[in-house]
């Protein structure tokens, strides 16, 4: 017997922890579980954290021309995706995405 | 004069009672501008930097800048510059609200406060007409109790800064509190004042801040507002949350020091942060004079034990009364930031000494005995008790007063005071952002974060992204945030608007203000200046080069857990390259050479 699909087999899961403004946004929502495909990336993880919601929020995160804002922030397991791959940075099962669009204090 | 600046000092001696207004000195504004960098000058030309900071002959000096009171960024600061009884370092202490641009207002630039009052005394202002009041019964006030009172005796459109108890008790971190909630709060600029008998300045200013170019200063300040509203940092994310937004963003980032510097993450970081303080207390959000940002929070609490209402708790709060002594209490950290207002203490040093002294006794050199109640990490309402303790000035509140060095020092212990020159740290563990170890180490404060704010390129990337863990390259931008914050202080402008604008912007304002044209480089000079007159001052105050060091804590012992787990500072690499980028010799001495390019008096 065939599996019934090769694409939801390797399919995975990945926490995506929503900070700051989001947050707000969202009310309250702390975090969202999006489904994955190999091959993932964080922007097309962005993509389609965005499609499972009900309202606009990536554009806090991510310029009109789709680049990251100056002071977004976003970890791959608590390192910034700017000393990694940018938003081409692999996703793999078991990662967690943090989201903070740009904050500051002092 | 007469353009940004208005050219006038008062100085008030307080042991003769006498108030005189003086012309401001015209050269040393244009070389040293205002605020932090003028003040310091005339501590360094009229002070003995060995004076004992708590003697008559300490100078207490209030200062605007020639930008506080114009409209363009936000430029309603004001600094407080004196000898530090906490560091014996030169102290410049900054505040925002309204007070700053009112005292600009009724016509001054600085008030000079020498001697000491016979017994408690304020100041007051209503323009030209200058008066030493009696403040007898004043004295044992709240902040806001003795706010309230000094409106209605003197003027209900008063500003007033002020200390609490804590500054009367001879707190070593007593600030000195304007507008109710807005503090000059580090170094223990309020012990000064109290040490002087001088409980209050209350000012009411009817005029205004001439510009010598009216339609330029317009058009400098159209651009800065246009890029504080387009700067995702200055029109998004300091007004959603304020700056306890960082709570979460430093604790991922492996760099929140928990439990006196312990750890570097804290597990119940989600609690004590903004986004939870907006779910919980926060009602509105409020803004200093002129200000588009609005990063103050007016808070209420609800909870069994306390109720109350007022400002904060900002980032730097929550972490020292939170992560620092492990209290994952909302309601307990929130308390103790209004009972900080009330007594007027700085939270930082405050909740740091409580963190000290947690991990004293959890070492078993201080005693439930002594301390008349366990002083377990964790322990909210603990924490409340000391703080609430060292404000009273006593019971074991009367150790934490002291401040963590000469607590612990106190147990032959210094080693776990996280300080650098008897200041304690802000909310950045220096092992996991190592520029911020640098900029401790070297502060001409003691352990600052805004002295160089070397987390906005390496956790949140502005203006570019620099690896926290990274050495090369960190000194020059430690010397360049340096300067460029010490210019910024020295005109008047909010440190937070630099996320938005830079020194181009600050100069438009300050060359249509002035009338004195000032380029980039001009204007960094200055900071330069600045900084290196600091320096100056704290090696003649017996402050040698050997203190810029760190805790042997963040030296020796590795970040145990988090995404910084393994890292300690390397501030063995970063202090030879600090002292080069600067052009001190490599003993961080100030070459004869570099003081003479600067102008500075050796």
């Amino acid at each position: 017997m065939l599996p019934s699909s090769s694409t939801s087999a390797e399919a995975f899961q990945v926490r995506v922890q929503i900070f700051g403004l989001l947050r707000l946004m969202l009310n309250g929502l702390e975090s969202l579980e999006v489904r994955c495909a190999p091959g993932e990336t964080v922007g097309s993880l962005l993509e389609k954290f965005q499609a499972a919601l009900a309202q606009p929020v990536t554009h806090k995160l991510l310029t009109p021309e789709g680049e990251l804002w100056v002071g977004t922030i976003i970890l791959v397991n608590r390192r910034n995706v700017l000393h990694l791959e940018g938003l081409q940075t692999p996703i793999q099962a078991g990662d967690v995405v943090a989201l903070f669009p740009p904050g500051a204090g002092g | 004069m007469g353009y940004g600046w208005n050219g006038k000092i008062l100085r008030v001696n307080l042991t003769t009672q006498s108030c005189q207004v003086e012309p401001l000195n015209e050269e040393w504004a244009r070389d040293y501008v205002g605020g932090r960098g003028l003040a310091t000058k005339y501590l360094c030309e009229e002070t003995d930097p060995q004076v004992d900071p708590l003697s008559p002959e300490n100078k207490l000096i209030f200062a605007t800048g020639p930008l506080t009171g114009t409209y363009g960024a936000a430029n309603g600061r004001y600094m407080v510059v004196t000898k530090s009884p906490l560091t014996g370092t030169v102290a410049c202490s900054n505040s925002g609200g309204y007070f700053p641009s009112e005292l600009k207002y009724a016509g001054f630039d600085l008030i000079i406060f020498e001697g000491k009052a016979p017994k408690p005394m304020y100041l007051r202002i209503y323009n030209d007409k200058v008066e030493l009041a009696g403040a007898n019964h004043l004295w044992g006030k709240s902040t806001s109790e003795a706010e309230d009172l000094i409106r209605n005796e003197f003027h209900g459109d008063a500003k007033v800064a002020l200390i609490g108890p804590a500054g009367e008790n001879q707190v070593h971190y007593a600030c000195i509190v304007n507008d109710k909630h807005r503090a000059a709060g580090r170094s223990g600029v309020g012990m000064v004042m109290g040490s002087k008998n001088l409980k209050a300045v209350a000012v009411r200013g009817t005029g205004g801040v001439g510009v010598a170019d009216p339609a330029g200063f317009r058009e400098a300040a159209r651009e800065c507002y246009r890029m504080l509203r387009t700067h995702p940092v200055t029109s998004q994310g300091l007004p959603a949350l304020g700056t306890a937004v960082l709570v979460n963003i430093i604790n991922q980032s492996g760099a929140l020091p928990t439990r006196n510097s312990q750890s570097g993450t804290f597990d119940h970081a989600e609690d004590i942060s903004g986004e939870r303080l907006a779910q919980t207390y926060l009602k509105r959000n409020k803004s200093c004079m002129g200000c588009i940002i609005g990063c103050g929070r007016v808070t209420q609490l609800s909870d069994p034990r306390w109720s109350g209402s007022g400002e904060g708790p900002e980032y730097e709060s929550l972490w020292a009364l939170g992560a620092a002594c492990g209290v994952s209490d909302l309601a307990a950290i929130t308390q103790a930031n209004y009972l900080c207002n009330e007594y007027g203490m700085d939270t930082i040093t405050a909740g740091s000494t409580v963190a000290c002294a947690m991990e004293l006794f959890e070492r078993g050199l201080i005693s439930e005995a002594e301390a008349g109640m366990p002083l377990k990490f964790g322990d909210g309402d603990a924490m409340v008790r000391l703080i609430e303790q060292a404000g009273k000035g006593e019971g074991f509140g009367k150790k934490i007063a002291l401040g963590s060095y000469r607590l612990a020092e106190s147990y032959g212990a210094p080693e776990f005071s996280m300080s650098v020159k008897k200041l304690e740290f802000p909310a950045y563990d220096g092992r996991g952002i190592q520029g911020m170890g640098l900029e401790y180490a070297t502060s001409n404060r003691g352990a600052c974060h805004v002295r160089g704010y070397l987390v906005s390129p390496e956790i949140l990337g502005v203006p570019e992204k620099l690896d926290p863990q990274a050495i090369e390259g960190k000194a020059a931008w430690a010397k360049g945030f340096q300067d460029a914050t010490a210019l910024v202080d020295s005109a008047g402008v909010c440190l937070f608007t630099t996320f938005g604008i830079g020194v181009p912007q600050v100069g438009k304002l300050f060359s249509a203000a002035t009338g004195k044209t000032a380029d980039e480089a001009a204007l960094m000079e200055v900071g330069e200046r600045v900084w290196n007159m600091e320096r100056v001052y704290n090696l003649k105050a017996g402050i040698d080069p050997s203190q810029d060091t760190l805790p042997k804590r963040l030296l020796e012992e590795p970040l145990p857990d988090g995404p910084m787990k393994g890292a300690v500072a390397h501030l063995g690499e970063l202090l030879p390259q600090y002292y080069s980028a600067r052009g001190w010799d490599e003993k961080g001495i100030p070459t004869e050479q570099k003081l003479k390019s600067l102008g500075v008096t050796s």
